[in-house]
This record gives C-alpha cells, structure tokens and sequence, in this order.
C-alpha cells in the first residue's frame, strides 16, 4: 500500500542497475522560450507555443501563460506536465489562503509555495518558472528554478530560447518602458527565441498586468501562420462509383409526451 | 519531539534488515508476512526517505522553535491535542478521516497532491487483527 506521490517500487533494481555501469535514461527538456518583463505599470509576460515531445512537435499552439490569481499569472517551461500540475496546484493553495487571510493574494506567497514544493523534489520535478504579477505592495517579477533557487529582477528570461530571448532584453530594455514599448520588446525577445532556437517556435504569447486589469494577448504576433494552399486537393463529387442508395430513417416512430405541467420544477405539492 | 533544527529529513544510510518480519526465532515469518522479498527488507533510499519525512521534519522545526521561545508547555501543549484528538474510537475500517486532526496540523487550508490523487485502490485491510492490536496497545 503505498501513498500517492513517486513511485519508488523500481529504486532498488535502477540503484543496483546504476552500480553495473548502465546509465539512467536522460530526462528529455522541452523547448520553450518565456519572458517577463516590468515596465511602467506592471509586468508583461511572454511565451512561446511550441510543445515538443523529443524531436516532434506535439503541439503547435499551446498556452505556457498558467493561471495563478487573477492578477498574478506564471509561465512555465520544462516537463509540461509538472509546469501546469505544479502552477494548478499552487493556484488552488493561494485562493484557499487568500480566503483564509481575507486578503489579495501577493506574489511573494505564490514565490515561496513554489520554490519550498520544487525544493522539496530536489529537482525530480522539472518546472523553471516565470512568476509575474501585481499586488498590493506593487509589481512583482521571479525567475524559480526547477531545483527551489529564486531570483527577483526587472527583466528575465528561462528555457531552451532564453539565451537569444536574453540577447535582446539586455540590449534594449530600460526602466520605465511605456506599455506599447514594453510590449514590442517582449515580442521581439519571443520572436528572437522562435527563429534561433529549434525548441521554440510557432506564435507569440503575450499578458499584460497592471495595478487595475490584467489583459492576456493570445497569439498576440503569428510569424509562422501556415500559408494557403495554390490546389485543392479535394475529390470532384462522382469520383467513386456507387450502385444502389438505401436511405433508413433512424426514428421509426416518435411519440413526445410532456412530463409534467410545470416543466423542470420540483413537484412539492 | 526531538530538539532540532534540521530542514530536511536527516540523510540516513542504506541498510538491509529483516526486524519488521522477524518473528521469535529471529527470521522471516512466512507465516504472518508471506513469502520473503526485497523490498520489505530494504530501507527507503534517499530520495523516498526525504519524501516520507518532510512533513514531519517541518513540523519538527516549528516545535522547537516554539520550545525555544516559549518554553517546553508550548510544544507539550500543542502534542497533547493532537493526541487527544488521535484517539479514534472506530474500527480500523477503510475509509478514515480525522477532519480534527487535519485542522490542528493546518493541512484544512491546503491542497496536497495526496488529496486528489486518490491513494492506491486497496481492499479492506487483511491483518485486521494486527491493526487492532496496534490500536489496543495505544
């Protein structure tokens, strides 16, 4: 009986395995490229949509903004699965707390959720986050690796793109960026780790947060769209020859009687 | 309780022991456990054994903490209600849930993988007598 969480029952034979020499298999990264920034107002965020599954793409436009609070969102890259369980589950926790409490949520406390589970893993479960978002005591931007290690800063930048993504942050940001500015640059760091890393791809995410709203772009710049085809491809009606048509009605009869005078109300007579 | 400061659980070393098995004459008791196998002999490697304890070792800082500050009522106090609290009339049956218990160890305002993830489907226990003579000797 054991309780739920890993699954240990293969330790002693993979130990064993490993002292014979034979390697563990790698854990496979996905490619991702995720963003945040602050500016003036807030923070924005931003996200590739590409989910690979080793070398194929196994989905062309997915969501890596999570949901935590509403004005407190994270993206995630790593293992898909642990980024969105681990962003669900600390979601759930901070709107439980923040009912406790009976106060908005901070992004602190979403902060040390995380960083204290993934520590607690020591690393097994694989989810690099970006953590944003605006609350009472302002705007709030931290980096948290897959291992429990944080970092707070204006601008940063995580997965398999953040290199190139980097790149163009440290040329062009500065403090206090207006939000059309601020969102051009999250663009172009995006698009940067779109086109140079083959781990990202496809279109662009984008989330505004601010003091009063929080606006998410969803495929905010579509540099890849697929272009129309020149042909149809399609089959001319009577290409394939038929003999006889045999068409049955699925209802034999039908016979509608109401159920009761009051329609769907509960009868308390 | 044990007085220590320690974040994580202590790292202990790998052994393999028959004591959860033995019975009078000092080996496996086939007749009690069933047939003898490895993974009742060895003890939790590192990483299952931090998972285990965490909970506790967490819960053991803040003990010590409040032993410190406050002195040693503080801790005894808090141990005395959850053991009161402990104290389950029912029989070892298959559902249990201590709603009591979970509000005095603060787990009523969080959500745990373990509380969605339903645990390991398991039939009604099978050494009911050694669960009531774990109960009894309390």
């Amino acid at each position: 009986m054991s309780s739920p969480g890993f699954n240990f029952s293969n330790a002693v034979r993979n130990n064993f395995l490993q002292e014979k020499g034979i390697p563990l298999p790698k854990a496979t990264s996905t490619g991702t490229t995720i963003v945040g920034c602050l500016f003036k107002d807030g923070i924005i965020l931003g996200a590739d949509t590409r989910a690979t599954e080793g070398e194929i793409i196994a989905d062309k436009n997915c969501e890596k903004i999570h949901y935590i609070t509403e004005s407190i969102r994270c993206c995630g890259a790593g293992t898909a699965a642990d980024t969105e369980f681990t962003t669900a589950s600390i979601s759930s926790n901070m709107e439980l707390h923040a009912l406790s409490t009976g106060r908005a949520p901070r992004v602190v406390t979403a902060m040390t959720m995380l960083k204290q589970y993934l520590f607690q893993y020591q690393g097994h479960v694989g989810a690099a986050l970006v953590l944003g978002g605006v609350d009472s005591t302002g705007p709030h931007l931290f980096t948290i690796h897959p291992h429990g290690s944080t970092d707070k800063l204006p601008y940063v930048t995580m997965g398999s793109g953040s290199l190139a993504a980097m790149a163009v942050f440290e040329s062009s940001w500065k403090p206090n960026m207006e939000r059309g500015e601020a969102l051009a640059l999250v663009s172009a760091a995006i698009s940067a780790g779109i086109f140079n890393d083959l781990g990202s791809g496809s279109n662009v995410d984008a989330c505004v947060i601010t003091a009063t709203q929080t606006e998410m772009l969803r495929n905010f710049v579509k540099p890849n769209e697929r272009v129309e085809k020149e042909r149809r491809y399609t089959f001319r009606r009577g290409t394939t020859a038929w003999k006889t048509e045999n068409i049955r009605s699925l209802i034999v009869s039908e016979n509608i009687t109401p159920v009761s005078a009051g329609g769907d109300a509960m009868d308390t007579s | 309780m044990d007085p220590s400061y320690r974040i994580i659980p202590t790292i202990q070393p790998q052994s393999a022991s028959i004591n959860d098995t033995a019975g009078t004459l000092g080996l496996h008791d086939t007749l009690q456990y069933g047939l003898r196998s490895i993974a009742t002999e060895t003890s939790k490697d590192g990483f299952e054994n931090r998972l285990a304890n965490w909970q506790e070792t967490q819960d053991n800082l803040k003990l010590t903490m409040l032993r410190d500050l406050q002195g040693l009522h503080a801790p005894m106090r808090l141990l005395m209600e959850r053991r009161i609290v402990s104290a389950n009339p029912h029989m070892p049956a298959m559902p249990q849930s201590n709603i009591h218990l979970d509000i005095l160890m603060g787990r009523d305002e969080t959500l745990d993988p373990a509380d969605f993830f339903l645990g390991m489907e398991s039939g009604p226990p099978l050494n009911i007598h050694n669960e009531m003579e774990k109960k009894l000797r309390l």
